[in-house]
């Protein structure tokens, strides 16, 4: 397996199979974060390809000293994250919480998505209505984190806030997102 | 040391599970952890979920993500298949009816121009390949092509003028033919053997109407138009 860096020196040369093998790399860990963070896999596949799509054009701007490049790759994604989360902010505050819970559980059901399997797994589900119900802050530190097995170092530089403000959200989001799926009624211990 | 309370409890929480907490802070935890209920609890119930949470599979990407982040960025033709298969799907192109004739046309010049210079496939060398023995072997071929030629309508021409003068309808009046002979009679001695052969059996005073016409013939029209011709040939194909 040839690493990353030099998959990239492959793709500044113009080879397309270097980025090939960059895109099936990575575009798994990539759609993972998105749906963690969206809830959605329509809009998870379309924010996966934008992210990709902005790495192809920025990537003679990367550098090795911003990071290695997948953690590169995840401050792209989360940026991209925020920005969509502003830019829809609006229609949320429309339909509410509760009227978002239910069509996910639709989705699901219905069996549509092709990430079925995957949901089958009842925690992965309620995890996600979990995760939809912290604040985007909380939420994306405890995806970092516990699903995409970031360190504190790393989250630091996706995120570009103090160690402190990282623990401290991470340590947040997990309590409160153990108390929402208690309500839930799920049973982490079992 | 006895101040630990509930609020640091959940405050150190990830750093006790992380395990990043020192010594004797991890003591302390635990100490306040067994003695309370509800801290107990809150351990218990954040470590399981991150344990589950860590443990918990990636989900699959749908299938169709690659290929449309590959045609977004390298466009439509790379996306469609990887490999060999890519490779194959490009034989189609090349194969279209405009270019098999070019090949084909271009194949076949190439043959006619080895041939008629003269080089076998068969016993090609490399020596041959050199441009000095190629334009060497080519200039011979057109020397030798240019002599067969002239020699072939040189024989042409000969035998169109025995056959017009066998014909006495076609011929305006043999008997002029006589008086010019003799001062034709002079010409130069290299002419061609196959002349001699004709002219040997009929001397010239043959008494036959056709033996007068050959005679004549000979003597005159193919002596003064042909002999330079072919004598000139014959100067000339030796090189």
């Amino acid at each position: 397996m040839e690493p990353d860096a030099q998959l990239v020196q492959g793709c500044l040369r113009g080879e397309g199979p270097a980025w090939e093998e960059l895109v099936r790399r990575h575009s798994r860990r990539v759609f993972n974060l998105c749906y963690r963070f969206t809830g959605n896999s329509t809009e998870a596949e379309d924010l996966s390809q934008e992210v990709f799509l902005r790495i192809y054009r920025t990537l003679p701007s990367y550098r090795p000293a911003f990071g290695a490049f997948p953690t590169w790759l995840t401050s792209v994604t989360r940026n991209l994250l925020v920005d969509h989360y502003r830019r829809t902010r609006r229609d949320r505050l429309t339909d509410s919480i509760e009227d978002a819970m239910p069509k996910l559980e639709n989705k699901q059901s219905a069996g549509r998505t092709p990430d079925k399997l995957a949901l089958a797994s009842e925690l992965s589900a309620q995890l996600q209505q979990g995760l939809s119900r912290l604040s985007p802050e909380l939420r994306e530190a405890v995806i970092l984190r516990d699903l995409q097995g970031l360190d504190y170092s790393e989250i630091q530089t996706v995120l570009e806030v103090p160690e402190g403000t990282v623990k401290s959200r991470i340590n947040r989001g997990r309590i409160e997102l153990a108390r929402i799926l208690e309500e839930m009624g799920l049973r982490p211990q079992n | 040391m006895t101040d630990w309370n509930c609020a640091l409890t959940e405050e150190r929480l990830s750093d006790y599970l992380d395990g990043i907490l020192s010594p004797a802070e991890a003591a302390e935890f635990s100490a306040h952890a067994s003695s309370c209920d509800d801290c107990g609890k809150l351990i218990a119930q954040v470590g399981g979920l991150v344990h589950r949470m860590r443990a918990l599979d990636a989900l699959e990407a749908p299938p169709q993500l690659i290929p449309k982040i590959l045609e977004s960025t390298l466009g439509p033709r790379r996306a469609q298949s990887a490999g060999w298969q890519r490779w194959f799907a490009r034989i189609p192109q090349f194969w279209q009816p405009r270019f098999a004739m070019g090949v084909v046309t271009v194949a076949a010049t190439l043959l006619i121009v080895l041939y008629t210079s003269g080089m076998s496939p068969a016993k090609l060398k490399k020596a041959d390949l050199s441009p000095t023995n190629v334009f060497r072997t080519a200039n011979r071929q057109v020397h030798l092509t240019y002599a067969r030629g002239a020699k072939f309508v040189n024989d042409l021409r000969v035998v169109y003028e025995i056959q017009t003068r066998l014909q006495p309808d076609a011929e305006p009046s043999p008997s002029n033919t006589p008086a010019p002979a003799p001062q034709q009679n002079s010409q130069p001695p290299s002419v061609n053997p196959r002349e001699k052969s004709q002219a040997s059996p009929h001397p010239g005073h043959s008494q036959s109407r056709n033996g007068t016409m050959l005679a004549s013939l000979l003597n005159t029209h193919w002596a003064e138009n042909f002999g330079s011709i072919v004598i000139g040939t014959n100067t000339r194909s030796p090189r």
